[in-house]
């Protein structure tokens, strides 16, 4: 059992990644630490804090989901999903917009919902919810912007340059959105506790978090067609993450979140994909063996 | 009251929400550290947590006082780590690093440079591999060295990034050794040499898709560094091995050259292949000892290797997966 850290590590170091991860089993409490608490930028992991942001705005009230919102072409964050990489002008609920948000990552649709949550509300249900080194300091869009003023006139392409790599501030957890494994498991513990939302809250989403789209990361780790895989990713050059929840058939449930940097600039790494799940698998099994 | 291994002590509690895995994760006894628990609650005059007989939570008294202890312990280790570097700069010391491949002649030339670019220093090289000097860079026994990327730049500065062009290692009787420059899709018929895949599996990885990229697919990857195993491998068993021209004997660079050891070493088209070194110091860290090392070791990496500023010149094409967009 005590070796479990080890091979997580070692499977990373094989796929040419640094990573760090934090399991946690939702209903006993017990947990797998291999650098849970290495303070990591969320990218994309922090639209799951942003949906439930929202959820609980919804429930105190403060804005109702199936309220329409606009989203002219003019002015949307940029993306290659979703409502950023469509042309003509949309008008959609903003539940709709965080299904986007979550299945595809819509820059765009994260946006607009914050936009009308603010990024504030967004650390202040965190904070709530005991999530002390959780932080979001800008929208998505602010977020290209910086790594688009950091790359120079090279543009994407000088993103493969690791002496650009070194000074993108996107890149530094001081200095842009940031969590880390455990404070992540804990949210997704609260979420499928019911005890960030109320149940009817907790359970939409739970639903759009099962409805991601994406099966290369920790999905690739359970290929078992029993076991439900719910999560969200965060990717930026040389970042790869994923938060989600495994669950099992005999009601065993496990939270983690996987936190990783790529040695190679290179933007398609189908290995530093993949370990993503073979960590989250090994965790999850360690934590079956001790049931 | 030691205030730091206290201050520890409830960073550890709280993270955990445990006392017996914070007395795991701190390598101590559980009783010791409820003591130190309660010691620094009375110190403090402040609740930090409440205890049932299963659970431990954090209180909001101590969910105030936590970001200020992080920030207490973090600024204890740089101050310590500042206080080694300053005794050790006092001794004059620049512990600098490079990688086992770099041949002789840069060696040379970075010993001799240095002491014009900085008076002073005493320089202490050291042969290390990229992942030995990120490890001691990490525990601050290490100032400055020649890396290789691809290798995780997270918290280090980097000098420009050049490039040691790789040529290929063949017998001199096969057909490809005639040609001036050789293509990666001539040598399909040879398996290939490579380090072992665990000294650096970012770097092999990146080599073979390389390869295939450009139209070779060993049907075999054998492993091997020694340059005789290489050698004799080149010559009976069908294989080809990667180097960069600055580390090859007289006799393998030189076609000419009759009472060789029959293998050659040739330019690869397109020159697709490339050893990608940086000078490294670890972030905040650099001062004068370290440009100079830095300039030194780049100027003896230019003049002595033939290596060239690294222009990425691929199209990048990135999928939806990537989630950005610039």
């Amino acid at each position: 059992m005590t070796d479990t850290p080890a091979r997580i590590h070692a499977a990373f170091a094989e796929a040419g990644v640094t990573g760090w991860l934090h399991a946690l089993d939702i209903d006993s409490g017990a947990q797998i630490d291999a650098g849970a608490d290495q303070p990591a930028c969320t990218a994309s992991v922090h639209k799951l804090c942003l949906l439930v942001a929202l959820h609980e705005l919804a429930a105190e009230g403060g804005l109702d989901l199936a309220e329409q919102i606009e989203c002219p072409p003019a002015g949307r964050t940029a993306g290659p999903t979703g409502l950023a990489a469509m042309l003509d002008p949309v008008r959609m609920s903003l539940r709709d917009a965080g299904y986007l948000m979550m299945a595809v990552s819509d820059n765009a649709a994260a946006d607009l919902l914050l936009r009308r949550v603010g990024l504030d509300a967004v650390n202040h249900a965190m904070n709530r919810l005991g999530l002390t080194r959780t932080h979001a300091v800008h929208t998505f869009g602010e977020l290209f912007a910086t790594i688009r003023e950091d790359a120079g006139p090279g543009g994407a392409r000088a993103l493969t340059d690791p002496h650009v790599i070194t000074r993108l501030r996107a890149l530094d957890p001081a200095r842009t959105n940031r969590s880390t494994p455990r404070d992540m498991t804990h949210l997704l513990g609260a979420v499928w506790r019911d005890e960030a939302c109320t149940p009817e809250h907790g359970a939409a989403i739970r639903r759009v978090l099962g409805l991601q789209v994406w099966p290369h990361r920790m999905a690739s780790g359970f290929p078992f067609d029993d076991v439900h895989v719910a999560g969200k990713t965060g990717s930026l050059p040389t970042l790869r993450n994923e938060v989600g929840v495994a669950e099992y058939p005999d009601g065993g449930r496990y939270a983690v979140a996987v936190f990783t940097r790529t040695a190679n600039t290179a933007a398609t790494l189908p290995a530093a994909d993949a370990v993503i799940g073979t960590a989250a698998r090994i965790a999850v099994d360690a934590l079956r063996a001790r049931q | 009251m030691d205030l730091v291994r206290h201050l520890e002590c409830f960073v550890a509690v709280a993270e955990q929400s445990h006392f017996g895995r914070a007395a795991e994760h701190l390598g101590m006894a559980q009783p010791p550290l409820s003591q130190r628990i309660q010691r620094l609650e009375r110190e403090l005059g402040v609740r930090l947590f409440e205890r049932t007989s299963r659970q431990v939570t954090i209180t909001e008294a101590g969910t105030l006082l936590l970001a200020g202890a992080r920030e207490l312990l973090a600024g204890h280790e740089e101050f310590m780590a500042t206080a080694r570097r300053i005794r050790d700069g006092e001794t004059g010391l620049l512990r600098a690093a490079l990688s086992p491949d770099i041949a002789d002649e840069t060696v040379a030339a970075v010993l001799a440079d240095f002491p014009r670019r900085q008076a002073g220093p005493e320089l202490e090289l050291h042969e290390l591999s990229t992942a030995q000097q990120l490890a001691r860079f990490a525990s601050h026994d290490l100032d400055v060295g020649v890396i290789h990327h691809p290798c995780d730049v997270t918290g280090l500065e980097l000098g420009p990034v050049l490039r040691r062009e790789l040529g290929v290692l063949l017998p001199r009787g096969a057909a490809a050794a005639a040609l001036d420059e050789v293509p990666l899709a001539s040598l399909t018929e040879y398996d290939l040499i490579l380090f072992p895949r665990s000294h650096a599996p970012a770097l092999y990885d990146d080599l073979l898709t390389t390869c295939a990229r450009n139209g070779y697919t060993p049907a075999a990857v054998r492993h091997g560094q020694g340059a005789g195993f290489v050698r004799g491998l080149i010559l009976s068993a069908g294989a080809v091995a990667f180097g960069p021209y600055d580390a090859q004997p007289a006799d393998v660079r030189d076609r000419d050259t009759e009472n060789g050891s029959g293998v050659i070493w040739r330019p690869l088209a397109g020159a697709p292949l490339a050893w990608r070194h940086s000078v490294a110091w670890p972030k905040g860290r650099g001062d004068a000892a370290v440009s100079a090392f830095a300039a030194a070791a780049t100027h003896a990496l230019r003049t002595t290797a033939g290596a060239r500023a690294d222009a990425p010149q691929r199209p990048l094409h990135l999928r939806p997966a990537s989630e950005y967009w610039l």
